[in-house]
């Protein structure tokens, strides 16, 4: 079982996903017109931050500093940040000032507000100068919540104006400059007056001009900003939904309806930006802008099939992944890694409810999307889950390097390549290019590799030597012979009596037909029939008897599965046995009995699993005889009656077997005798099976039992019997010396020994402390970590431990024990099915489980455990709380 | 008396005037030349200076590769400091297998509120036990970021804990941003730390006769190899680079050469001059930027050891790499001559490059340091001059003894003489200000202000200064070349380096995008023929 190492680094950020707090804040100022900010601490906070924003936006980015030394730190900075204010004011004639914290201020505990006051009591002259207090330590979270701060504390500090006037307000999450010009230029075309909030599109992608201009000179204006108390509506973009965002301050004090709507990259959301602009203005949809929407949606189709093979890794702001998931999903990218540095808790579930369909479509068992997380994670993660496309900030540049996948360059910041202001992800034409990229990304690494894969995958030298002729011939004579020998060896199927044992494992409880003459019985050591058996087992349990009696019973040659139900109504139970077994022993016949209904489904794994014999009991090759026998089959979850039953039954028996003689499978046909129904029938089953080119057949006498529908009709006689045997011998090979053994018979036809081997099946008893033995069943998704709801749960897998050793056993499905939709159809019985699925086991380990099972399994004393660990950590932890 | 000075520094009040007034001279070699500096910055005014921090861990100790840095602190120091200096650096092989490499990570303790408020000793420690576990370094080193400081935590008495528990170097260094003025605070704390931890602390001997160490070299654009390069060509055994692309495997042995070199005088003088007092290794001041100054001081190495065998394979590489540059030298020289420059760079480029510009015909009109002291101007002379304020005097300055086991004298009093006579300068550094001509403008910690109003009077052909005055020199329609990063090109050290140098200064200057500034429509139109129904 493979290992996975889940322990997070807690303690040290390696390679960090995030920046820090006063970056965010500077950022929503530099959307502020004439507006400069000074961070309180020391001034490298400033240079690093300035120069990381001139890196990526290609600008000259003015952030003043307080410029705190040593002496500051103890006798506090007010001095410094007086000084600084009046500094910055005389040479920058600012309208507005943000004044951010760092790590430093905080840490030492200024007052920003008082400190302002006090500026303003020395400096009346600069009253008119709105001086804005952020409170921004860089512990106290990523620049994405110091932006939203910064935007709070605008809204805060500004006196805004509550008379109603016409404009509309426009709150931006962090977005690249031709975003933001995108939005504010899809409301101007709409006709509406909208206060974009925070407008950094011109003051951080500035023009090339004859006189250079120190401050910000564009952006959203103080009076705009003031008159946002009363306008018509707020339109947030973000696709957080945040109990504290500036559009909720706003409608929560200013009562300006709110309304959000998601960063406009995948189709939906631009979709719904349109609506929603056309509804706030009454105007319909420019053609033009139909236009560039129907040139998206050709571009979609048209990159489908290169986007269909995408697996990203997204990485950033929450906001940023969050769109790019939405518009990875639209075009088929699955995003396999979603990670951000910021701590959000809603991350997981809007991105989840978003893929979960998409990864069940495409059968992805395992996708991870995680916050507060650094880049080795998310690189390690990426190389696990084989990503082919990185979607981030430059800071992935080192990953895409060691990786050698492509990293599409998106969000903040892009220090490696030019123009890092100018990446366009939203509007029509905005997506399409950053979809144009993602496709063009995979289909570059495509283009230069997939030769050379293809070559590698389907071309091997080792895989094609010449066909040797007589290699092959000799072959298939080394098969013949073995097959042969099989047969001779095997009790029912060679010479009668010869003296071989078999061993019948009754590993297959469940029956999918109900034949009228049949009642199935679980534990009756007295009664000797097919369909009897005086214990169920697992294969596990299957494989230790084999090994006990193949010890004592040397001339044992086959090992059948013969039910108690049919052999392959519980074919995962039937193939892990076998499985076990072979691998236990090359040697050994595999013989089973069936029905046949599933036949078709399973001929050619059984070929593969070794199985050289098969019987198929089939009593009719008449629809309507059929369906005097046959009372229902159940069949692919419908319940099928009378001559449906009947007729879908023959059909899968014929061809079933024809398969299997296709394989060289040495086919045995039962027939059960059954007086007035079928006698006079019989020689045209055997004609027709003889004719699919089966073996032998099998002609046996119905045996009355009791509470079945056939109880009270006459028995056929042994004369009766061996005359109809005798007659259709001459059509094809019959069996004399049919036993009609049970289900868990062992030994030779004439001998039963089974009673000795009982409780030979590896359950050593439960209670038995000093062997530190317990069966557990496990809820997980991802079959490494306990990962998975108790009621969520599909399947289990067991596993056992004994003597502080932890084994996988096998994987248990809940719906193999439901018997039909009769019992499976309601949700009520769900749990009884997982009960009736595990009730084996000593105790389950899911990641939770509710209190109704939880009392139910208690009651029938198995142990309910709730952790979230890896599997075999977790059984072992748990075994140890059991002794 | 300076009018150029006066109009630029108009706009301030006279508080800042008066201070900003000494940091600002014309030199005039009729008078005394002093320039203030190595001073707070001024509030509000948007100076280009980092902090200690940045001096110790981004400048002095990032480029020491197998070491491993981890910063404690919130996480936006660590992030800015991740990969933002371009200095290169490729794993060593050691004994032929690649040895470690951490120049391409970033690792912080990413402290929370609740560290700030509880103490972050206990997580700074778990962040060591990880590390040590990630990567099996042989030295860790712990730089604090500003609350380190003001909480309390000891990061020194957990350095000494992880070495017991781990058996590593471990080794705290307090560099918090606010100490200090600037960066240089941090060189100076840094290079503290690598006398008393890390040099003195290996002892494998140099192979060859002739040994230097290379100091405040920081490999920028690959210049550190280029020098390397040059100088084993002479024969000369390189014992370590501290710091660009040096590694702590090396600077440990760095006391058993005979010569220190240094590059930059600012951020690394302290060593030199320690391992002076320690090991009684004398230092000279070198400069490998410019082909004049680059004879100069392979010559003075060749004078130092005074061997004649040296001296000839000396004249013979400079002859070598002068034949090889000639051609292109001569053109480049055709096209820069009479140009002229501003540098602003840290604490010696600013230096280093004049004497470069000098080699193709160029002339310095600015020249400035971020945080320089007076002596990187005037030269070491005026050291006792400087009278020590609270700023420098809250940075720990350390006495060092001689060290009983390596101390050893090389030259006799005799030959110190001869090679005074002969020019070498041991021990000492005479400063920029001597090798520029009169009339220039000197301005230290020229700030984002005063780099506009000085752009617009002396309307330099091309300033040189780094990433966040770049944008401001461009919207003025002016070359900007960055001496921070050389935006990717390099190297410019070495004689083959200033072709490259003088490549990049051309191609920058002819790049035809300047012609384009003024748009047709503003220009008088010219346009022949007519409009309308006009004859």
């Amino acid at each position: 079982m493979k290992k996975t190492n889940i322990e997070p680094l807690v303690n040290m950020n390696v390679n960090p996903c995030k920046m820090c707090m006063p970056m965010g804040a500077v950022t929503a100022f530099y959307g502020i017109e004439k507006c400069i900010s000074i961070l309180h601490g020391s001034q490298g906070c400033s240079t690093y931050i300035r120069r990381h924003m001139a890196t990526h936006y290609n600008e000259p980015v003015d952030i003043a500093s307080s410029s705190l030394t040593e002496q500051g730190t103890v006798y506090g900075g007010e001095r410094n940040l007086i000084k600084g204010l009046n500094n910055l004011i005389r040479l920058y004639h600012p309208e507005v000032v943000g004044v951010a914290t760092t790590c430093l201020a905080e840490t030492i505990g200024e007052d920003l507000p008082r400190m302002i006051h006090n500026f303003y009591e020395e400096y009346p002259e600069y009253k008119e100068i709105k001086i804005i207090p952020v409170n921004s330590p860089g512990y106290g979270g990523t620049q994405f919540e110091g932006y939203f701060r910064a935007l709070h504390s605008i809204l805060e500090n500004v006196d805004l104006q509550t008379e109603k006037n016409e404009k509309i307000n426009v709150i931006l999450s962090p977005m690249s400059p031709k975003d933001v010009r995108f939005i504010r230029n899809s409301f101007r075309l709409f006709g509406l007056d909208a206060i974009i909030f925070p407008d950094l599109s011109d003051n951080l992608d500035g023009g090339f001009s004859d006189k250079y201009e120190r401050l910000p000179q564009k952006g959203t204006s103080l009076k705009d900003i003031s008159l946002m108390g009363g306008a018509k509506v707020t339109i947030e973009i973000s696709n957080l939904n945040m109990a504290d965002s500036p559009g909720r301050f706003l409608e929560k004090n200013y009562h300006v309806p709110y309304e959000r709507i998601n960063l406009p990259a995948g189709i939906r959301d631009i979709d719904r930006l349109y609506e929603v602009l056309s509804a706030i203005s009454g105007r319909p949809v420019m053609e033009s802008v139909k236009e560039e929407r129907s040139r998206y949606m050709d571009a979609m189709v048209d990159a489908h099939k290169y986007n269909g093979e995408g697996r990203a890794v997204i990485f950033g702001e929450p906001d940023f992944i969050l769109a790019t998931v939405r518009l990875c999903a639209e075009n088929g990218i699955f995003p396999v890694v979603c990670a951000s540095g910021s701590v959000n808790g809603d991350l997981k579930d809007i991105v989840e409810k978003e893929i979960e369909e998409m990864a069940e479509c495409y059968h992805i068992d395992r996708y991870e999307i995680m916050d507060d997380v650094d880049f080795k994670k998310i690189e390690s993660l990426a190389k696990e889950l084989k990503a082919n496309i990185l979607i981030g900030n430059s800071d992935g540049r080192r990953m895409e390097e060691e990786l050698k996948i492509p990293l599409i360059r998106r969000g903040f910041p892009i220090h490696d390549r030019a123009g890092g202001q100018r990446l366009a992800t939203l509007g029509y034409e905005g997506a399409l290019q950053f979809l144009d990229e993602i496709t063009n990304g995979i289909l570059s690494k495509k283009e230069t590799t997939f030769r050379t894969i293809i070559f590698k995958e389907y071309y091997k030298e080792k895989d094609c030597p010449e066909a040797k002729i007589m290699e092959y011939q000799d072959f298939a004579k080394a098969k013949r012979e073995e097959l042969e020998r099989k047969t001779k060896n095997h009790p029912c199927f060679g010479d009668c009596g010869n003296g071989f044992a078999r061993i019948h494992l009754p590993v297959a409880p469940k029956c999918n037909i109900q034949c009228n003459y049949c009642v199935r019985k679980f534990d009756c050591p007295n009664e000797s029939r097919p369909g009897v058996t005086s214990t169920v087992l697992t294969p596990m349990e299957a494989l230790e008897k084999y090994k006990a009696v193949k010890e004592k019973v040397p001339n044992l040659t086959v090992v059948g599965i013969a039910g108690p139900g049919d052999a392959l109504a519980n074919f995962e139970e039937t193939k892990g046995t076998l499985e076990l077994i072979r691998e236990y022993d090359k040697e050994v016949t595999f013989c089973l009995s069936t029905n046949g209904l599933m036949l078709p489904n399973y001929a050619n794994e059984l070929c593969d699993l070794g199985v050289s014999h098969v019987t198929v009991t089939m009593n009719a090759a008449d629809i309507s005889i059929g369906a005097q026998i046959y009372k229902y089959a159940n069949y692919n979850g419908m319940k099928l009656e009378g001559e449906s039953a009947a007729a879908v039954l023959m059909a899968n028996q014929l061809s079933g077997l024809r398969m299997l003689v296709a394989r060289g499978i040495i086919c045995k046909v039962n027939i059960v005798a059954i007086k007035g129904i079928n006698d006079a029938h019989i020689p045209e089953i055997v004609k027709q099976v003889k004719d699919i080119g089966c073996f032998m057949t099998n002609i046996m006498p119905c045996i009355q039992v009791k509470g079945s529908a056939f109880e009270n009709l006459p028995t056929i006689c042994n004369k009766e019997l061996n005359e109809l045997r005798n007659k259709c011998s001459g059509t094809m090979k019959q069996m004399y010396h049919c036993r009609q053994c049970r289900a868990d018979a062992i030994g030779t036809l004439d001998q039963d020994i089974s009673i000795q081997f009982a409780g030979c099946n590896g359950i050593k008893g439960k209670d038995n402390k000093a062997e530190a033995f317990y069966r557990f069943a496990v809820a997980s998704k991802s079959g490494i970590i306990i990962d998975q709801h108790f009621g969520h749960a599909k399947e289990f897998y067991i596993y056992e431990y004994r003597q502080k050793n932890v084994n996988f056993i096998e994987k248990r499905s809940i719906h193999k024990y439901c018997e039909g939709f009769e019992e499976c159809g309601d949700q009520e019985n769900k749990i009884q099915q997982i009960m009736k699925a595990i009730e084996d086991c000593d105790g389950v380990i899911a990641l939770r489980t509710g209190e109704a099972p939880k009392k139910q399994m208690e009651s029938k004393g198995i142990k309910v455990i709730s952790t979230y660990d890896i599997i075999e950590e977790a059984i072992k932890k748990a075994a140890v709380a059991m002794l | 008396m300076d009018s150029i000075r006066e109009r630029v520094l108009d706009k301030y009040s006279a508080r800042v005037y008066k201070n900003r007034k000494d940091h600002v001279i014309t030199l005039d070699s009729d008078k005394p030349n002093a320039v203030a500096a190595n001073t707070r910055a001024i509030p509000g005014i948007i100076t280009q200076r980092g902090c200690c921090y940045a001096g110790c861990k981004g400048v002095v100790l990032g480029p020491i590769k197998d070491a491993l840095i981890i910063t404690h602190g919130p996480i936006g120091c660590g992030f800015y400091t991740w990969g933002t200096r371009r200095n290169k650096a490729f794993a060593d092989e050691v004994d032929g297998e690649r040895a470690e490499s951490y120049i391409e990570y970033c690792l912080s303790t990413d402290m929370q509120e609740p560290d700030i408020v509880f103490g972050g000793e206990k997580k700074l420690k778990a962040a060591i036990t990880d590390a040590v576990e990630l990567f099996h370094p042989a030295a860790v080193f712990i730089c604090s970021t500003c609350p380190v400081g003001l909480i309390g935590d000891d990061i020194h008495a957990i350095a000494k804990w992880a070495e017991k528990e781990y058996n590593i170097k471990c080794i705290g260094f307090s560099c918090e941003g606010y100490k200090g003025v600037s960066q240089s605070a941090g060189h100076h704390i840094a290079n503290n730390q690598l006398i008393r931890y890390v040099i003195g602390v290996g002892d494998k001997e140099p192979v060859k006769k002739f040994s230097v160490n290379i100091l405040g070299e920081y490999n920028i654009g690959g210049d550190g190899w280029e020098i390397e390069k040059l100088l084993k060509r002479c024969g000369i055994e390189i014992v370590s680079v501290i710091p660009g692309g040096g590694s702590y495997r090396d600077i440990k042995n760095a006391h058993l050469a005979a010569l220190n070199l240094v590059q930059c005088h600012r951020s690394i003088n302290y060593v030199a001059d320690m391992m002076l007092d320690k090991y009684g290794i004398d230092w000279i001041k070198v400069n490998f930027i410019g082909i004049e100054s680059c004879k100069q001081s392979l010559r003075s190495v060749g004078e130092y050891f005074g061997d004649e065998g040296l001296k000839a394979r000396i004249e013979e590489v400079i002859a070598d790499e002068v034949m090889n540059i000639e051609e292109d030298l001569a053109f480049l020289k055709g096209k820069l001559k009479g140009k002229t420059a501003a540098l602003y760079v840290g604490g010696s480029r600013s230096h280093h490059y004049q004497m470069l510009l000098k080699d193709f015909g160029m002339k310095t009109v600015l020249a400035g340091y971020e945080f320089a002291h007076r002596d990187d101007y005037e030269g070491r002379e005026v050291i006792p001059d400087i009278k020590p304020d609270a700023d420098s005097k809250n940075i720990e300055s350390i006495e060092v003894q001689p060290d009983p086991k390596y101390f050893r004298v090389l030259l006799t009093e005799e030959q110190r003489e001869a090679l005074k006579e002969k020019g070498i300068l041991l021990n000492d550094y005479p400063g920029m200000l001597k090798d520029m001509e009169d009339g220039a403008i000197i301005c230290d910690d020229l700030n984002h202000y005063e780099t506009e109003e000085f752009l617009k009077i002396l309307k330099p052909d091309v300033f040189f200064s780094g990433i966040k005055d770049k944008f401001v020199v461009q919207k003025s329609g002016i070359l900007s070349r960055q001496m921070h990063s050389y935006d990717y090109s390099g190297p410019y050290a070495g004689f083959r380096g200033a072709i490259t140098f003088g490549n990049d200064l051309f191609m920058g200057l002819s790049v035809p995008a300047w012609s384009y500034i003024k748009a047709p429509w503003k220009r008088v139109p010219n346009i022949a023929g007519s409009i309308g129904g006009e004859k």
